[in-house]
């Protein structure tokens, strides 16, 4: 598998450690952390997950990925991803 | 001799020595090991998996399911090698396989006598009880008596490269097609690759006799090849394209010839793909179909065009397709006696029949061979239309039963092939993005139409990628007819007609598993292992479908067929590996003075890829302990230096540096003071301690983090996640600084004393650089840093000098420190040391503690947020039963307490109920002359002073200890003072 | 190896990460150093023998063949307030590889194409070889290419060129 990180360009997964969904926000407040920490969607479809181009760049990026084929719709850096 | 006085691509005046089972051959150059024991008459090639049956060569090609051999001898020796693959070479030596004592004889043939027995799924159904039986009896039994070749049972001798590649174009198969494919994408200016599994190229037009662009179809071939040299095309012979992988990457597998490695891994990225893969001809299912003697049609041709070899004196040609017909009047040409075509069709092709005719050749049509007589073969019976059966005597039977194209790559990433009437074959339906099947691969099996094709997916692959196709003309050939039967029909009541030659799969395994409920491919597979041998079904899988479908009552469209995975064709584990084995089985990392820790004695113990000294041993110490024990006491009494560079190190910048450091950490950092190092403890956001390490602020906004050295890569992403992903509004940077400072703990009563020898230009009294104090500093011009803090409760410092100067600063240190006493220490005396005061490390920081576990809780700050302080909070967190920290003493000086113990109450019984906790870390304390461990205890801290039991059921009998307080040494903290 | 390579240390290197200050953008460093520092990956030559290599948006390698002592420190000053700069001059060891050797030797261990059409003289890449990671640059097309590594890696990196020059 490649991922088209937004700096590096093509690179292989292999450079990349997954961290998962990209969608729960970390509460404001104390409600809602055992949601944020253990409640996670397993869509068939695309999903917005984090990526950590480990070996490249060192950003942590959002990568739209079809669950179904492994199909890479869009990769941008994190910190400028709309939350 | 059955090789031919002229033709073929062979080399007569370059002849090759090799041996087949310790018999001397003589084959040519440009042979295989396969045409070369045609051509020398060898029929038995080697003993079937199951029944032992005799086998001989079937096919020509990479899909030969009898022909494994080992080759070579010893450690070097490959076993389950295709001889059809093999290209011949002098002093080549190959053996056969699963036989005992010889080929000819083979002992364990009786199990053909036992082949009710051995019959589908009977591995799960013959062996189920007494289940103790199992490992000792009937798994030896079956490991002896199934099988293929042997492993040496040693390291293998050979290397393994490694080659990344990227193309506009790949082009898988080497034949007509893919050569067309390959010259429109060259010709365009495409970056093409070329892959075939061939020595040479040109597939099928080395084994026909057709003629490309008015050239005789090999000549063509070799001038196509010129021309996408000349084109810098990249053509990869002897390589094989195994498997297609997400993201358009491919793997590859090349046989090197020369240069030192046997294999090379190539992964592929390619923009485009062609799949010219051809198509592999399907046996026809009858009683004996597996004698020696029987054949692929299209194999009979090619070792008779290709290699002028002969693989019998009188063929009977079997078949339901045009091109068999071409193989009966390429053998006549060739002057080999063809004594019969066996059409199944009603209608033979007029004008083949005519010839065949006039060359005396008996045509039979509406005709199916049903049984093949002799053990080497003597002859068929042959059943027509009407019922009457007739005896043909021929030692070859040279049989076609239609082309099933060789997609499987196509299927690699989950689309199910579909079926074509057409071409009474499946089809890639819905190939993976940027790959086409073209010619035989879909289903265009006529040479002028696979060039044709070849040409057009070449030119769909350059307009793809948005460029222009030229002008060239496609190559072309005479157009032939290429019609194929309804593929074989299960004849009533056939014995030993096998449908998977390699795994010993016959009509009657399909029969009966279809009956006991396994109706769907994938259970047909698993349950009779039908195309899960080696060769992975190639020339089976079809005929396995068109017989369950038989069975069913269904058509095969329906049934359908199997997935196919990775890899094609088999790849040895070695070439995965590469470089990486032994040793080099990953990188390993070393400090700036690992070689005069070598140069010292120590002996190294992995800390992730880090080799860390675990100790120092002086000549007469033959004991490790004697050793630790030396270590520690001399570091309690005078001064020890440990090499700490392996821990990791962050440098945290920026105006908001303090304020992301505090929502990292349960304490706080924002108020530490520059020139100030402070302990700190991070948590999960789950609420476990993620990790512990020291923080020193240099400047305002400059911070110096520092990590376990196994955590090192972690907590950097663990930073790298906060200020990028949950707080990007802050303005903070960071990088890791590990690599750039060797850094060097100096511990003990005389480390400031040592440490003023090495003019550090500094002011260590206390008063000056009291305990927590950190400063940069300088040696010899370098630039330094310099803390005051202790993991061994010692009056000690870590300083750091950049890697560079590393080994020459610890030199430095030793020769300063003579007559100081000075003694490196290890890995094994930092841990002893502390134990000795109870600071917790890996055992401890194990993933599943919580800081108030460790005795850390009251660190947690309540007057700011930090990752984890939220689920910290649980209950289930803060339950006061929970395993707690203390340590734990040997109560008699002899025993020894062993970490991994399990902890119970005096009394209880050894359940899991009674579980009262385990032990993290153990060492002997030569400070307390004593067995001491930290362990954690449900309520451990409201315990000391209560014995307690070492259950440890494994490794030894039950110890008794006594409970305490984990800082075992000095508890008043005095020595850090010092 | 078939073809030549030359292998050498570059010993004498000093290196520095520049990392930019939140909101500063590439010009504002630029304003500073004299030269506009490349927001992607590749390599900038300033005037005053500094190389600076993108490694990541807001952040560059600085490098300095044997520069004066405090060099990192100077180019902290002169980056105060808009830039955090970390000498990082132990930190790698620089191996230059060049002659058409180097092509096929780079290629063989990383996942990125390095044809020239693709990785020109000046391209650089942050990427792994044998699972070693490695910032490398390309400096002319002989080709001459720089590979750092991170020090404690640099046995087994080595002990990786030897096997796979040994195969090629």
């Amino acid at each position: 598998m490649r991922i088209p990180c937004p700096f590096c360009g093509d690179r292989d997964a292999s450079e990349f450690v997954y961290r998962g969904d990209a969608a729960p926000v970390r509460p404001q407040t104390d409600e809602g952390f055992f949601d944020y920490v253990y409640l996670r969607d397993n869509p068939a479809g695309p999903m917005r997950e984090h990526w950590h181009h480990a070996q490249g760049c060192r950003n942590w990026l959002v990568v739209t990925r079809d669950t179904r084929d492994h199909t890479i719709h869009g990769v941008v850096l994190a910190r400028e991803a709309s939350r | 001799m059955n090789r031919l006085a002229t033709g073929g691509l062979v080399e007569r005046d370059k002849p090759l020595r090799f041996s087949f089972d310790g018999r001397a051959m003589t084959g040519l150059t440009g042979d295989t090991l396969a045409s070369a024991l045609v051509a020398n008459g060898v029929a038995l090639v080697g003993r079937s998996f199951k029944y032992h049956r005799p086998r001989g060569l079937l096919t020509a090609g990479p899909e030969e399911p009898n022909g494994l051999v080992t080759l070579g001898q010893g450690a070097a020796a490959e076993p389950n090698t295709r001889a059809t693959v093999v290209p011949l070479c002098e002093g080549l030596t190959a053996t056969s396989q699963n036989r005992w004592p010889n080929l000819r004889l083979d002992v364990l043939a009786v199990n053909q006598l036992a082949a009710p027995l051995l019959g589908a799924g009977f591995y799960y159904k013959t062996f189920m009880w007494p289940s103790k039986a199992w490992e000792k009896l009937y798994e030896p039994a079956i490991r002896r008596a199934a099988g293929l070749g042997a492993l040496s049972g040693q390291p293998d001798p050979d290397a393994y490269d490694r080659g990344h590649a990227f193309c506009d174009l790949l082009v898988i198969g080497g034949g007509p097609c893919g050569l067309a494919a390959a010259l429109a994408g060259a010709r365009a200016g495409l970056r093409v690759i070329l892959a075939d599994g061939d020595l040479r190229l040109g597939g099928g037009l080395l084994s026909e006799r057709r003629r490309v662009d008015g050239l005789a179809g090999a000549d063509w071939a070799e001038q196509a090849v010129a021309e996408l040299a000349g084109l810098k095309a990249k053509v990869l012979t002897r390589t094989t394209v195994f498997g297609v992988y997400d993201g358009s990457e491919y793997g590859a597998l090349e046989e090197l010839t020369s240069g030192g490695a046997r294999q090379r891994l190539w992964k592929i990225v390619a923009r485009r793909c062609v799949l010219a893969s051809g198509a592999i001809e399907r046996p026809l299912v009858f009683t004996g179909n597996d004698r020696p003697g029987v054949m692929m049609a299209g194999a009979v041709q090619t070792y008779l065009n290709r290699f002028a070899a002969v693989a019998g004196r009188r063929v009977t040609v079997a078949t339901s397709t045009d091109s068999g017909w071409s193989v009966a009047l390429d053998l006549l040409a060739a002057g080999v006696e063809v004594a019969a075509v066996v059409e199944a069709r009603a209608a033979a092709p007029s004008a083949a029949a005519q010839a065949a005719r006039a060359a005396g050749v008996q045509v039979l049509t509406s005709a199916h061979v049903t049984k093949a007589r002799g053990a080497q073969l003597s002859g068929v019976e042959v059943a027509q239309a009407g019922g009457a059966v007739q005896r043909v005597a021929c030692d070859v039977l040279a049989m076609s039963g239609g082309w099933s194209p060789a997609i499987g790559l196509g299927a690699n990433l989950g689309a199910r092939p579909a079926w074509s009437d057409a071409i009474q074959g499946f089809l890639i339906q819905s190939p993976p993005p940027g790959l086409a099947a073209a010619g035989a691969a879909a289903g265009r099996f006529d040479l002028a139409e696979a060039l044709r094709d070849g040409d057009q997916a070449g030119r769909a692959a350059i307009e793809g990628l948005g460029l222009r196709a030229p002008d060239t003309p496609a190559p072309s050939a005479e157009p032939q007819d290429s019609a194929v039967a309804s593929p074989w029909r299960t004849p009533q009541k056939a014995a030993k007609a096998f449908i998977d030659f390699q795994h010993d799969v016959t009509v009657a395994d399909v029969d009966l598993a279809t009956r006991e409920g396994f109706v769907s491919v994938e259970h047909l597979k698993r349950y009779t292992t039908l195309g899960m041998a080696t060769d992975q079904g190639k020339t089976s899988q079809l005929n396995g479908h068109a017989a369950l479908a038989a069975a069913t009552g269904k058509a095969i469209a329906e049934v359908g067929t199997i997935l196919s995975r990775p890899p094609w064709l088999p790849v040895a584990i070695g070439a995965f590996a590469g470089h990486h084995r032994g040793r080099h089985f990953r990188p390993e990392r070393r400090t700036a003075s690992h070689d005069w820790a070598a140069a010292q004695g120590a002996r190294f113990v992995d800390a992730g890829q880090w080799k860390r000294a675990q100790w120092f041993a002086r000549p007469g110490e033959s004991d490790w302990l004697t050793t630790v024990n030396r270590e520690v006491t001399a570091t309690r009494a005078g001064v020890g230096v440990c090499d700490v560079s392996t821990l990791g190190k962050i440098e945290v910048f920026g105006p908001d540096a303090g304020a992301l450091l505090d929502r990292l950490y349960i304490n706080t950092f924002s108020t530490l003071a520059v020139g100030k190092v402070r302990y700190g403890v991070m948590l999960r956001e789950d609420g476990f301690v993620l990790d512990d390490g020291s923080v020193t602020r240099f400047g305002e906004d400059h911070f110096y983090v520092t990590t376990t050295t196994l955590n090192a890569a972690k907590v950097m992403q663990h930073i790298d996640f906060a200020r990028q992903v949950l707080w990007p509004e802050l303005d903070v940077q960071a990088c890791s600084a590990t690599e750039q400072w060797a850094t060097y703990a100096v511990a003990g009563p005389n480390a400031r004393a040592l440490i003023q020898r090495v003019s550090l230009d500094i002011d260590l009294a206390n008063a000056a650089f009291p305990p927590q104090a950190a400063a940069k500093v300088r040696w010899l011009g370098a630039p330094g840093r310099l803390v005051r803090m202790s993991f061994s409760g010692e009056l000690a410092y870590e300083i750091s000098v950049p890697a560079r100067l590393g080994e020459a600063f610890v030199r430095a240190l030793f020769e300063a420190g003579q007559g100081l006493g000075v003694t490196p220490y290890g890995t094994e005396a930092l841990g002893v040391m502390r134990i000795e005061k109870g600071h917790p490390a890996g055992a401890e920081l194990n993933g599943r503690t919580t800081a108030h576990d460790l005795g850390l809780g009251k660190m947690m700050s309540t007057k700011k947020d930090f990752i984890g302080r939220v689920m910290a909070g649980r209950p289930g967190l803060t339950d006061p039963d929970r395993p707690r920290l203390v340590g734990l003493k040997a109560l008699a000086p002899n025993d020894r307490l062993r970490a991994g113990s399990h902890l119970l109450t005096l009394g209880a019984e050894a359940r899991t109920e009674n579980d009262q906790g385990y032990v993290t870390s153990a060492a002997w304390s030569p400070m307390l002359g004593a067995s001491i461990a930290l362990a954690l205890l449900r309520r451990g801290p409201e315990r000391y002073g209560e014995h307690i039991r070492l259950h440890d059921p494994v490794r030894g009998p039950e110890v008794l200890a006594e409970a305490c307080a984990p800082t075992f040494f000095d508890p008043a903290g005095e020595r850090v003072r010092g | 190896m078939a073809e030549p390579l030359h292998i050498q240390e570059q010993d004498d290197l000093a290196i520095a990460m520049v990392m930019a200050r939140k909101g500063v953008d590439a010009a504002t460093l630029g304003a500073r150093l004299g030269f506009s520092p490349p927001t992607t990956p590749h390599l900038v030559d300033g005037p005053s023998g500094v190389r600076l290599i993108g490694v990541g948006p807001g952040a560059w390698l600085a490098l300095a063949h044997d520069p004066p002592a405090g060099w990192a420190a100077f180019l902290a000053d002169a980056l105060a307030g808009v830039a955090a700069v970390s000498d990082q001059s132990s930190a790698y060891v620089v191996l230059r590889l060049s002659g058409p050797g180097a092509q096929d030797l780079m290629q063989s261990g990383v996942s990125i194409d390095l044809h020239p059409d693709s990785f020109p003289p000046g391209a650089a890449a942050i990427t792994a070889i044998a699972h070693i990671g490695v910032t490398l640059w390309k400096l002319d097309d002989a080709p001459t290419f720089e590979v750092a590594v991170f020090r404690s890696f640099a046995a087994a990196f080595r002990a990786w060129i030897a096997a796979a020059s040994a195969h090629a």
